[in-house]
């Protein structure tokens, strides 16, 4: 088993700190493999930003680390989506933050849009954990990785006092996904 | 049976006679350091086996070939990086770092700057003989201008470096300027400064005949020894200011500097309590 | 051991601690700098040290103080500062002493794109410093190799008194990866031998019929000597013919005679492979996707990554891939271990894919290229 991972966003929407975390929950809470590497702009805010994830159940099906037809992709501007369509093979799973991405190009993909930024900021109260209620769909969804996986992760990586409204805004959508 | 000289428990006498030229000023140097190592032995207040000496590359640096402690003959420049990386996994150890003008003040200048910053916990004897002996006779950042070399054969033009000057600015403990024309005065300060924490810095006036005598007209040793004599002056504690470095004007020899501020190992070692009490 | 999702920067310092480092001395450079404050932040707690010196010169030099004071000490830098470091490679080559240079190459020359990839330093890494020696060279191509390989390059320091390079580039220095941590007790660690002699006796340069001579550090009471000089077994200078064949050549033994031992690689669908594509560090996970997409096409393509670039073990080389009809040596550069193996694989046809890339050539640029010669 081999899969692709692609996370994109502008600067500033957290998508690194997804990608880590979700990174971190594969590596450390299953047995499956993961090389991640991410790509971002001198400028912290609003240039590009992704996350790439290669997964595999064997080490060396681990192999090149950059994205080539990713699998499960997610996008949470319209930006990003664009310049990266093409990294996304037919057939993928692919999740786009509708609060931010209006065009969607006509592919076979299979697309769940929710308006991540705007749930984030009416559900929890800050569109600051956007990423993780997006991150929250994918998981649900696609299985990639057990809820808990993420859930261990967040608490281990988040400082202690932001745990909660993460782990509130991972949770948002993860039902909807499985359902 | 021959007999012995007084320092010989502290040489490696197979290696002697030294590689030294006749009238070399490096015996008086070697001489006096072992003395005032010797008293501080002989006093408890330094352990034989914590002693090790550090040179780079040059006529001074092979110094650290004679002393039977440890020691290294390391890289051209490069004695005082490598005793500071000893001293800090080992702060018991006296590190005494020998080296000439070229090996201190030229290619290891910026570790002697960052090392005077640090008020570094070693005894660093910069003898200064004014020249690159040898390698034959080229410039020292230390040569007095207009003076020729073999590699400034119409007179150097460029100004001298005082590191007595640079030492007390950047804040050694200890800085002193002596002279091998003046033994007792030169094992006096080495004397004080093995007992220094932080940095202890002594320029050594020192005479090579075979290069720099020869050059100036002074071949002879006695006659170089006698002319760099004539142009130093001994002052109980001298002021920075009257630290000129002038072969014209001459030298005035004495303890600069005498402080005791922290050194860097009580500085770093009070990082590390607080390293340990962050509760790491 | 535990799973963690690292870098391999971060990989090489937590290896680095296990294996037993007790003195890091360096000076920012990118990419390795998080090496520095990861090991700043941590290795003071367990009784190391850490000290930031006034350039890569002092860091090396202060390690190689620090190795003579008993403590495990490392450096880590990219080409700029190892361009710096040479002079005391040699010193430390010389001096036998155990030190690891961790080398996180990056585009180059000169400052070239500084946060970017490339293998332009394979070679300078061992025939860089002068003297005309080698230095083993071990090369990971992930976060998981770079821990491992750490550990390997501190225990083979220690075993042969000799500097290692441990030889990444800034994709796997950047590149998270699932890394299996270990502690103290979990790994081998090697440690450097000690006299067995009074001091009265000991000389420290004499392998005692061996080729690495046991090592008394500063503070014991051996007196030992440091000598850069060229020396007998007491470390005295001793400017003779006889002294200087000695000594080269025990140093040159005690590393080419250890490549067998030192040798490590792996290889995928080696089994019946005729077209072998060998690489190393980051381009290896180019090399092996690319080698995946041949397969896929029908070509018996294998991939082998060389985790020990220096000294190459020829019999070790030639034997793995004694079956294949062509090699294909694939790297970020313009064709530098390409020549090392030429001269290994007499009998074969080598040929060089080196392909620039500031991160790591594509994988369907690495197959394209192969193809032409198919």
């Amino acid at each position: 088993m081999r899969l692709e991972i692609l996370i994109a966003g502008r600067g500033g929407q957290g998508i690194l700190f997804l990608g880590h975390v979700l990174g971190k929950a594969i590596a450390e809470h299953t047995s499956l493999h993961v090389l991640g590497s991410e790509t971002y702009a001198a400028e912290t805010r609003g240039g590009d930003s992704r996350v790439d994830l290669v997964v595999a159940d064997r080490e060396e099906e681990a192999d090149f680390i950059k994205v080539m037809r990713a699998d499960i992709a997610l996008f949470m501007h319209q930006l990003q989506l664009d310049a990266y369509k093409d990294l996304v093979r037919d057939g993928a799973v692919v999740f786009l933050d509708s609060s931010n991405v209006t065009d969607v190009p006509q592919r076979s993909w299979r697309v769940y849009a929710e308006p991540y930024t705007d749930i984030a900021e009416r559900e929890v109260g800050t569109s600051r954990v956007a990423n993780m209620v997006a991150l929250g769909h994918l998981v649900g969804v696609t299985s990639v990785v057990p809820p808990e996986a993420i859930e261990s992760a967040i608490r281990e990586v988040v400082a202690r006092e932001w745990v909660d409204v993460n782990l509130r805004a991972f949770r948002h959508l993860l039902r909807k996904g499985s359902a | 049976m021959a007999v012995g000289h007084p320092l010989d428990p502290y040489l490696r006498v197979d290696r002697i006679p030294t590689m030294w030229c006749p009238g070399c000023g490096l015996g008086v140097v070697l001489g006096t350091l072992l003395r005032a190592v010797d008293r501080r032995i002989r006093e408890g207040q330094l352990k034989r086996e914590n002693v090790a000496f550090v040179g780079g590359i040059g006529c001074t640096a092979r110094m650290s070939l004679y002393p039977l402690f440890d020691s290294a003959h390391v890289a051209h420049g490069r004695a005082i990086p490598f005793a500071l990386g000893v001293k800090i996994v080992k702060p018991e150890m006296k590190m005494i770092v020998v080296g000439g003008d070229g090996d201190i003040a030229a290619i290891g200048g910026n570790h002697v700057l960052h090392a005077l910053r640090r008020n570094a916990d070693l005894l660093v004897v910069m003898v200064n003989n004014m020249v690159y002996g040898m390698t034959g006779g080229q410039l020292a950042p230390t040569t007095p201008r207009g003076l020729y070399t073999t590699t400034t054969p119409y007179g150097n033009p460029e100004k001298e470096i005082n590191m007595v000057r640079l030492a007390a600015a950047l804040g050694a403990n200890y800085v002193a300027r002596g002279s091998t024309t003046h033994p007792q005065l030169l094992e006096q300060m080495f004397y004080k400064a093995l007992a220094k924490r932080g940095m202890a810095f002594v320029e050594v006036l020192s005479t090579c005949p075979e290069i720099f005598g020869r050059h100036i007209g002074f071949r002879n040793p006695a006659d170089l020894y006698l002319e760099l004599r004539k142009r130093v002056v001994v002052k109980a504690r001298p002021s920075v200011e009257e630290s000129d470095y002038s072969w014209e004007k001459g030298f005035v020899l004495g303890e600069y500097v005498d402080r005791d501020e922290p050194g860097y190992i009580d500085v770093y070692s009070e990082y590390l309590s607080r390293v340990l009490g962050s509760g790491g | 051991m535990r799973y963690e999702y690292i870098t391999g920067n971060t990989a090489i310092a937590k290896a680095s601690i296990t294996a037993g480092l007790k003195f890091y001395a360096g000076y920012p450079i990118t990419p390795t700098s998080d090496i520095f404050e990861y090991l700043a932040r941590e290795l003071p707690k367990r009784g190391g040290h850490v000290v930031q010196f006034e350039d890569e010169i002092a860091s090396i030099n202060a390690a190689v103080g620090a190795s003579w004071a008993c403590a495990k000490s490392m450096t880590a830098t990219s080409g700029p500062g190892f361009s710096l470091m040479l002079e005391t490679l040699s010193l430390a080559v010389i001096t036998e002493t155990p030190l690891v240079v961790a080398y996180v190459m990056r585009t180059g020359p000169s400052t070239g794109v500084p946060t970017r990839s490339g293998q332009y330093d394979v070679l300078q890494a061992t025939y860089g410093f002068h003297g005309g020696l080698v230095i083993p060279v071990l090369a990971p191509s992930t976060p998981q190799e770079a821990y491992d390989l750490t550990v390997r390059a501190f225990n083979v320091s220690e075993e042969l008194r000799t500097p290692v390079v441990l030889l990444s580039d800034a994709v796997v220095a950047h590149t998270y990866g699932k890394v299996a941590v270990r502690e103290r007790g979990e790994v081998e660690v090697v440690d450097r031998g000690k006299p067995s002699v009074s001091p009265e006796a000991y000389r420290p340069y004499d392998p005692l019929g061996g080729l690495v001579p046991p090592m008394a550090c500063f503070g014991e009471g051996y007196n030992v000597l440091v000598e850069s000089l060229t020396h007998d077994e007491r470390g005295y200078y001793a400017p003779r013919t006889d002294i200087q064949r000695r000594l080269m050549w025990r140093l040159y033994r005690k590393v080419v005679e250890s490549s067998e031992k030192l040798f490590d690689y792996s290889a995928t669908h080696l089994d019946g492979c005729e077209h072998a594509l060998v690489s190393y560090g980051s381009t290896a996970l180019s090399a092996r996707a690319a080698a995946k997409l041949l397969r896929e096409e029908g070509f018996r393509a294998c991939s082998v990554t060389l985790r020990t670039l220096f000294p190459v073990y020829e019999e070790g080389v030639a034997g793995l891939l004694k079956g294949v009809e062509k090699v294909f040596v694939v790297e970020n550069n313009v064709g530098l271990y390409f020549r090392e193996l030429r001269g290994v694989l007499r009998d074969k046809e080598v040929v060089s894919v080196p392909l620039i890339d500031l991160d790591m050539p594509l994988p369907q640029e690495v197959a394209g290229v192969v193809k032409k010669w198919l």
